[in-house]
């Protein structure tokens, strides 16, 4: 027995449907909901989505330096003379480096690893920018590599993988601190976090 | 009477997977009820009193509501992180190569308080030795006996006859042990040394103390390693993904 296909009365809604579909978070019905929202659109809006969205596919590349989506290589964090390059921040993603530059309290280089060491979801070093950052340590002015991975299983793996093939003596290898979030409480917090944060904690 | 909505559950963290915003999907090994998938809500936010608790390769005390799709995680206390298991890289891919043969072996909805054991005292172990290969021999060919996959070791499995003293060979689709002088039909056939085949013996038969001492030459680790990985994957019926991180690292120590 063959399935014949639903018919629709608009074949083009309906690729919009699936193509809205394929994003992550989006489901059959949301699809549908954001299809007729764009439909209601006005036109001007409308194609200014479809522009940008051809726009960010024509112009994004990778930062030859940091590794970071940019639009001209090397990106304006890694051109801007006024940061120090001696600090590099690898983090796991471009969005780290959104939230870390909100901060305004690191003026180092950034190195973006593009995802964590994820055995389980066929994710290895080899899948990561790490040789990249790899390379740039052999051959840069850099003097402290500051991991600022996620404070997760993998993201712990990953910043241990970085350390055991880093072979530069007399690099000084750091990560970020790990302990309690402003707002946290000790009740709910997990042994691992509270054993954590005693070991580093700090004079008042 | 209907079944409570809330319920409480002892388990292993297996993964998790994120879900639209701040959500996870978690998969966990309980020691009552077998693999279940549940939702930690809001669990990636840094204020959500789960997080931390829900991480892989973590023993957790659960409280959970039943879901129309997927049951909810209520509360999350962790019970055992196997100290010093996540501060080595080594045993951290080890942990997760067992953890990907738990999610695989393991059923929903069906409990094996045997599988949930081991895994706990598997995660004790190369804990305490992380650089050992042997726990995971050990916890692959016990994995096969609990789950009722048990190979032969001390008969023939195609002539029924005891096992000679000597070098045999071994099938994972036949089921263990062939004798030389039979050839069974689509036998997958592996040579057998006699060491491998008593270092199997103790496995089965020896306590896990006894076993997690044995010294072996590297030629012998690497034979029980493709024959119990050829007899998992068999049963597993793909490669073991987690399996090329660890072999990554064994070439760039």
């Amino acid at each position: 027995m063959t399935t014949e296909p639903i018919p629709s009365a608009s074949p083009s809604l309906t690729k919009l449907i699936g193509e809205l579909n394929k994003l992550p978070g989006v489901g059959p019905k949301s699809a549908q909901r954001l299809a007729y929202h764009m439909i209601r659109l006005p036109e001007v809006d409308a194609y200014a989505l479809a522009d940008a969205i051809t726009a960010v596919k024509q112009s994004v590349v990778f930062c030859q330096e940091c590794q970071n989506l940019t639009d001209s290589s090397p990106c304006s964090i890694c051109a801007d003379e006024q940061r120090n390059p001696e600090i590099i921040c690898v983090v796991e993603d471009p969005l780290d480096v959104l939230a870390l530059e909100r901060t305004r309290c690191f003026r180092g280089l950034y190195h973006v690893l593009h995802g964590a060491i994820s055995p389980l979801n066929g994710v290895g070093p080899d899948q990561l920018k790490i040789k990249e950052l790899l390379a740039r340590m052999a051959d840069g002015p850099v003097k402290e590599l500051v991991i600022a991975t996620n404070p997760t299983l993998e993201g712990e793996a990953t910043a241990m993988y970085i350390r055991r093939n880093l072979d530069r003596g007399e690099l000084k290898v750091t990560h970020l601190a790990r302990g309690l979030p402003v707002g946290g409480s000790l009740e709910y917090s997990d042994e691992l976090t509270l054993s954590r944060a005693f070991q580093g904690r700090q004079e008042l | 009477m209907p079944a409570p909505r809330l319920y409480h559950s002892e388990a292993l963290t297996l993964r998790k997977m994120t879900l639209g915003e701040a959500d996870i999907i978690v998969t966990f090994y309980t020691r009552d009820s077998g693999k279940l998938r549940a939702v930690a809500k809001g669990a990636r936010r840094n204020s959500s009193k789960l997080v931390g608790h829900l991480e892989p390769l973590t023993q957790v005390s659960l409280s959970l509501a039943h879901g129309r799709n997927l049951d909810v995680v209520t509360q999350a206390q962790v019970l055992s992180n196997f100290p010093p298991l996540k501060d080595h890289l080594d045993a951290i891919t080890k942990g997760l190569y067992l953890a990907e043969l738990v999610d695989g072996f393991g059923s929903e909805a069906q409990a094996n308080p045997a599988l949930y054991n081991l895994a706990l005292d598997s995660l004790h172990a190369i804990a305490k030795n992380p650089e050992s290969d042997l726990p995971l021999r050990h916890f692959e060919f016990r994995l096969l006996t609990v789950s009722g996959l048990m190979p032969e070791l001390y008969k023939c499995v195609e002539c029924r006859r005891s096992l000679a003293p000597g070098a045999h060979r071994f099938s994972p689709n036949v089921g263990g042990v062939i004798c030389l002088d039979c050839n069974p039909e689509e036998a997958r056939i592996r040579p057998l040394s006699v060491r491998a085949l008593k270092v199997l013996r103790l496995f089965h038969r020896g306590s896990p103390a006894q076993a997690l001492q044995l010294r072996m030459d590297t030629a012998l680790a690497q034979e029980l390693k493709t024959l119990l990985a050829s007899a998992v994957s068999y049963w597993l019926e793909r490669e073991i993904r987690s399996n090329s991180l660890i072999e990554h690292l064994q070439r760039n120590p």
